[in-house]
């Protein structure tokens, strides 16, 4: 009778109303500061904004789709593809190197091993530096006239590559870089995660004769799934939308090989001094940018029950 | 017995090769800011940077650089710091408080529309935080906030709000309801049970909150870069990437090092001191670290 009771709205919500007080500070936030600015942008993209040819930006009107149609199947076109497969390539790519080095790693660490407290102190001391700071320092040190990189290669008779000049070579530093930026997060996750496994499954499979190979197939893997699936989509939406690696170290070049959702955007809107902004084509690009980071995350979510613990 | 022998052998092969992957990743990882120390401690040109200058001499070690990087230019280092302190101070301290109240809300009350709620904050804090920049603009440029203190705090505090009240909400789940009971049994409201009795037993997620606010700002250059043009209010990131970029600035890489050593020395030791416990919330609970 009690459950029944609970259930009802009237009663929850007269035990219950206090929440919302709670909430207002954070709603009226999130309202000004994302959902109005979201709603203004999709409102922008649907202008002639900085495309309008009037010189001035005050003089704008609204045109609907017209923008959209333009980009996608328009002469923006083929620009709108390179993104689209940059900004997948970016992310997918570099989630795979996190996945892959970190699993790697932690592997290698989860065994006794002397040392193994110190080697972790030291793969994360770099984490901690804001990553502003030090992509900064590595766009220098991928420099082709005097970056420490071309300078270590030449001591081994490597001639100076011109990693920025190139996007095959360009994409290897971004990969590098964002590696370094992140791998050490990725090992240490997959390390704590490896940690709580139960010593006695192995144990138990080492009796029945299971290789190391199969115990990490039948146990490891299992047990870090989920571990692995929510760092992934983590990894991914952040990667999707991580300016500062591309904005600081190609700029989306050479020409926009390396150029991705956000970084061209940004350029769009705030890029050349002194150029009329083109508001409208930046906002093009925010929303086909957002639309595709909340599809992606909705089929994951749907998949699996990674928000089971937030709604509990 | 043979057999025995060779897993011995085995085994070895086995630590060796371990240690060897280790010590290259600790190399990769390393490199970097070993490279960074050493710039900032010798006093060279940027152009005639060689692999030498990985093995300095002791003679050739100054602390030019940092005298340089803190004293040489202006607006000087301690006016960029309280800039940056002034934006990233108060958006930490809003940021927490906002934390707070949205995860009290979300973990101990059961109202109705609360998973709707959580779905909307989810879903709203995925469009990417660089691209609000562009409808920001046009909005506090309206309100004429442009270039003044509280039109980059109020964006910079929000913009950690989501993660950290799910943060926030996940540790109060793990204080039993218990608690709350007994301090209500004690004569206090809901209210005065959450600020007397439920927050101080938080104060380590708010400190975590309050951080994760804070270095957001404290490192942000896209919406610096928009919002601020008087020298006044520069911040510390915006002069690290002006040095970094400029000619004026590349000319004497070690200033530019020495600068960036000196504004992530207070992020580096808390990360450090508190490293399981940030990794444990990064993952929001996923993982404990």
């Amino acid at each position: 009778m009690a459950d029944l009771r609970d259930q009802t709205l009237g009663f929850r919500l007269r035990r219950e109303w206090p929440a919302y007080i709670y909430l207002i500070p954070t709603t009226v936030v999130l309202l000004f500061l994302n959902a109005y600015p979201v709603a203004y942008t999709v409102y922008i993209s649907m202008t002639d904004f900085g495309t309008g040819g009037r010189g001035s930006l005050l003089h704008y009107q609204y045109i609907g789709l017209g923008n959209y149609y333009r980009a996608i199947l328009g002469s923006g076109g083929p620009t709108t593809l390179t993104l689209l497969e940059n900004s997948l390539f970016w992310a997918a790519g570099s989630v795979a190197l996190f996945l892959i080095v970190g699993l790697g790693l932690a592997t290698v660490m989860n065994q006794e091993l002397r040392g193994r407290a110190v080697y972790r102190t030291l793969i994360l001391l770099p984490w901690a530096m804001p990553a502003f700071i030090t992509i900064l320092v590595w766009s220098n040190m991928w420099q082709y006239d005097y970056g420490i990189i071309n300078e270590l290669l030449a001591t081994i008779g490597v001639r100076p590559i011109d990693w920025l000049g190139h996007a095959s070579t360009a994409w290897t530093a971004l990969f590098v870089t964002n590696l370094w930026l992140s791998f050490p997060f990725y090992t240490v996750v997959f390390l704590a995660t490896m940690q709580a496994i139960p010593k006695d499954l192995y144990e138990a499979a080492s009796i029945d004769g299971a290789g190391s190979f199969s115990r990490f197939r039948r146990i490891t893997l299992p047990y870090l799934a989920p571990t692995i699936v929510f760092v992934g989509l983590m990894g991914f939406l952040f990667t999707f939308n991580n300016f500062y690696p591309i904005y600081l170290i190609t700029s989306g070049g050479p020409g926009i090989s390396t150029q991705i959702f956000i970084t061209e955007s940004y350029n769009k809107a705030f890029g050349s001094v002194g150029a009329t902004p083109e508001l409208s084509t930046a906002a093009v690009y925010s929303v086909i940018d957002f639309v595709i980071i909340v599809a992606i995350t909705v089929v994951v979510i749907w998949r699996t029950d990674l928000t089971r613990n937030w709604l509990k | 017995m043979r057999r025995r022998r060779g897993r011995k052998w085995v085994r070895l092969a086995k630590r060796i090769a371990s240690h060897a992957v280790l010590i290259v990743a600790v190399l990769f990882a390393l490199f970097p800011v070993y490279f960074i120390a050493i710039t900032s401690f010798s006093k060279i040109p940027i152009a005639s940077i060689t692999a030498q200058v990985l093995i300095p001499k002791m003679s050739q070690l100054t602390l030019a650089s940092y005298h340089a990087a803190l004293y040489g230019q202006y607006p000087t280092f301690g006016m960029l710091l309280e800039n940056s302190l002034i934006f990233a101070g108060s958006a930490a301290a809003i940021g927490m408080a906002l934390a707070a109240f949205t995860g009290f809300a979300l973990s101990k009350f059961n109202f109705p529309g609360r998973r709707s709620f959580v779905y909307f904050i989810l879903i709203i804090s995925l469009f990417p935080s660089f691209l609000l920049i562009i409808p920001y603009y046009f909005m506090f440029a309206k309100l004429g906030l442009i270039d003044s203190y509280p039109g980059l705090i109020i964006p910079y505090s929000a913009g950690a709000v989501v993660f950290s009240g799910i943060l926030v909400k996940n540790y109060m789940d793990s204080i039993p309801d218990d608690i709350e009971e007994a301090a209500l049994v004690d004569g206090l409201g809901r209210t005065g049970a959450f600020f007397r009795v439920l927050l101080p037993l938080c104060y380590p997620v708010l400190g975590l909150a309050a951080f994760l606010a804070f270095v957001g700002p404290y490192t942000d250059y896209a919406l610096a870069h928009v919002f601020i043009t008087s020298s006044g209010k520069e911040t510390l990131a915006l002069n690290l990437y002006s040095i970094a970029t400029t000619d004026t600035g590349a000319s004497n890489y070690g200033v530019v090092t020495a600068f960036a050593i000196v504004m992530s020395l207070p992020i580096v030791v808390f990360y450090i001191a508190f490293q399981r416990y940030i990794i444990g919330g990064l993952t929001l609970g996923a993982v404990r670290g």
